[in-house]
């Protein structure tokens, strides 16, 4: 009730994963009409947010500093050398000092508001808000306030990454197993994250990708490769972009 | 309170733990700990920036000098603190020393021993480790509750003649082990309060104070359900879900410990309110905007005491407008005008007062509002204002 201590991670106790709640649920989407400039963009990249750790026996997030500075750099090497496959460049902006910390941690919150409703009310097709229910569409804006965290950069858009990654412990396993046995069904690991591309200039969302359930160990190089390309599907420019919205099912 | 629950402490020896021993820039040890510093770190980050903050290095320093004068010079400088704007009663501490402290704790506060009291409460926190051992806890816990549920569903599964018997097993082990999340916090909330009465008795500060803190506090909540027609919290009961020791078995040990140290102290009340002034009319503006009008007229009434000052009297001046019913404006103008009275270049009394005349009914309200105008010409509401008095 009163003067509590931070607790940062929550217990999920849930012994019986529901079966798959990402086969009813769109995972990306495009703006209607967008293109990227062919083999010229410059991508702001915001700082990611990537928590890597174990599962516990009974379901907690365990979070571990080693594997998620692994993950960090895997990730970072692999996201640039995708991008610079398609012709993107990928600019790192210098920590901001000052008023510019507020903005961009205010451009971060939205932004994770704004993923997080874009999940909620479009990519899952039984909950759409009436406005989002017209074939292909995806308006989504973050205003064009947002241009501000490209001052002195000179990037076009910002990518915002979210990773999360928990793989079952040891004791998580056996649990499974034991489990299985009396035809329960116990989920084992974790991995999820969203990406999302914005137009610096209008503030538009022009790209959003979720996965609730996504393949590649962040914590090898050739893992975060594969992760980073499950993460990146659909890109506007790459080569499976032509499909419409709708079409991740 | 009326009521009186039995002391819990034993009387046998020192209740008090002694001040574990310091060193500074400490970093996290161990795959569990490293983990969790690793995230908070990352919160941290967004805290610092974050327009919830309230932005003001004189308050911050004065708070930095609070928590070292509770604690003692070394060991403060190991925590952040950060004023976050949320008119509730809480503070919060995070394991890699981040400190939140909400606008509501110190609105709260009569004296700066009581923030003294709650500021070490919450070090204590982080000087035990807390986060980390609570975490370790956790995860036993329902790595318990786990492995019952599966020895629940195996028996369900295979039948046999025990099967019913190990399901009732398995669901008391079950129910025992989420417990002990709850009642293992409350302990450590207990652990936190007697560091808290240590980090007291070697301070300056009077050590009566924390109990008082707690006596206020549930009296806020009792009128605070009055006014809600609700159903007062029991103090005297733990339920099972509770984080927290039960309020008043808190203020009563506190209350112990403090007599049993036999020590008086400052309690350094004009150094808070001179840290304070600026930022009382903020946080009495966020603490009506709550809508709870007995427990704000309870909280009102004590931080007066004896004395309604100006900012006091138009506080409940703007709480009595807002409920609004006829009498309340009457009432709310009769505070309003002592407000005034003690302070004549107070802009806003001027407005309150007129919008509670014109509701009224009342003739004298457009003098009250161009007065209000005229002392402030840019207020940002003066255009909709002058078009109640034309």
């Amino acid at each position: 009730m009163l003067l509590r201590l931070w607790v940062p991670i929550l217990a999920s106790v849930c012994l019986v994963a529901s079966g798959s709640p990402a086969t009813a649920q769109e995972k990306s989407g495009i703006k209607p009409g967008f293109v990227l400039p062919q083999r010229s963009a410059r991508i702001l990249l915001i700082r990611p947010t990537i928590k890597v750790g174990a599962q516990s026996t009974g379901g907690m997030f365990e979070p571990n500093a080693d594997w998620t500075a692994q993950a960090k750099e895997n990730l970072a090497v692999a996201l640039a050398a995708a991008q610079t496959k398609l012709g993107n460049e990928i600019l790192i902006a210098d920590e901001p000092i000052g008023p510019a910390a507020t903005t961009m941690a205010d451009y971060r919150a939205l932004f994770s508001v704004l993923a997080d409703s874009v999940i909620r009310y479009q990519f899952f097709v039984g909950n759409r808000l009436p406005t989002k229910k017209r074939k292909d569409a995806f308006e989504w804006t973050m205003g064009p306030g947002v241009a501000d965290l490209a001052k002195g950069t000179g990037a076009d858009y910002a990518l915002f990454l979210f990773n999360e990654d928990q793989y079952g412990s040891t004791g998580r396993k056996i649990l499974q197993a034991f489990a299985a046995m009396a035809y329960v069904s116990v989920k084992s690991g974790e991995h999820k994250g969203f990406a999302g591309l914005v137009d610096l200039h209008t503030g538009d969302l022009v790209w959003l990708n979720a996965d609730l359930a996504m393949g590649g160990d962040v914590r090898t190089p050739d893992g975060a490769q594969k992760r980073v390309s499950q993460l990146l599907k659909n890109f506007p420019g790459s080569s499976q972009s032509a499909a419409p919205a709708s079409a991740a099912k | 309170m009326a009521i009186v629950v039995a002391a819990p402490l034993a009387a046998k020896g020192d209740p008090l733990p002694t001040l574990p021993p310091y060193a500074g820039a400490y970093q996290p040890q161990g795959m569990d700990e490293r983990g969790l510093w690793m995230m908070v770190d990352e919160d941290e980050r967004l805290l610092r920036d974050s327009k919830a903050v309230v932005s003001d290095p004189k308050l911050q320093s004065y708070l930095h000098d609070v928590v070292c004068r509770a604690v003692g010079a070394p060991r403060c400088d190991s925590v952040r603190i950060y004023v976050v704007r949320n008119a509730a009663f809480n503070a919060s501490m995070a394991p890699n020393g981040m400190l939140v402290v909400q606008t509501g704790l110190l609105l709260r506060v009569r004296n700066e021993a009581e923030l003294a009291a709650v500021l070490g409460h919450e070090f204590a926190h982080f000087e035990l480790r807390h986060s980390l051992v609570g975490f370790k806890q956790k995860r036993s816990a329902t790595d318990v509750m786990a492995w019952a549920g599966v020895a629940a569903a195996g028996a369900y599964t295979y039948g046999g003649t025990g099967a019913y018997n190990t399901v009732r097993t398995a669901q008391s082990v079950q129910n025992a082990a989420f417990g002990s999340i709850f009642a293992f916090s409350r302990e450590q909330e207990r652990q936190a309060d007697l560091l808290s009465m240590a980090y007291l008795k070697a301070s300056s500060y009077d050590p009566r104070c924390f109990a008082d803190l707690w006596g206020r506090v549930m009296d806020e909540a009792d009128a605070t359900a009055r006014g809600r027609r609700q159903r007062s919290t029991r103090y005297d009961r733990v339920a099972f879900f509770a984080t927290h020791p039960a309020t008043l078995e808190r203020a009563t040990y506190l209350r112990e410990l403090a007599i049993a140290m036999d020590k008086s102290g400052e309690d350094g009340r004009a150094r808070l309110d001179a840290a304070m002034v600026a930022w009382r009319p903020q946080l009495l503006a966020d603490q009506i905007k709550l809508n709870d009008f007995e427990g704000t007229d309870y909280l009102l009434g004590e931080l007066a005491g004896a004395q309604w000052t100006a900012d006091l009297l138009f506080a409940r001046g703007e709480l009595y407008r807002s409920r609004g019913n006829p009498r309340d404006l009457v009432s709310a103008a009769g505070f309003y005008r002592a407000a005034l009275e003690q302070e004549p270049s107070n802009a806003d009394a001027y407005r309150g007062l007129g919008l509670a005349q014109m509701r009224s009914r009342d003739p004298a309200a457009a003098d009250s509002l161009r007065r209000y105008l005229a002392m402030k010409p840019n207020a940002v509401d003066s255009a909709m204002i002058s078009t109640l008095i034309q």
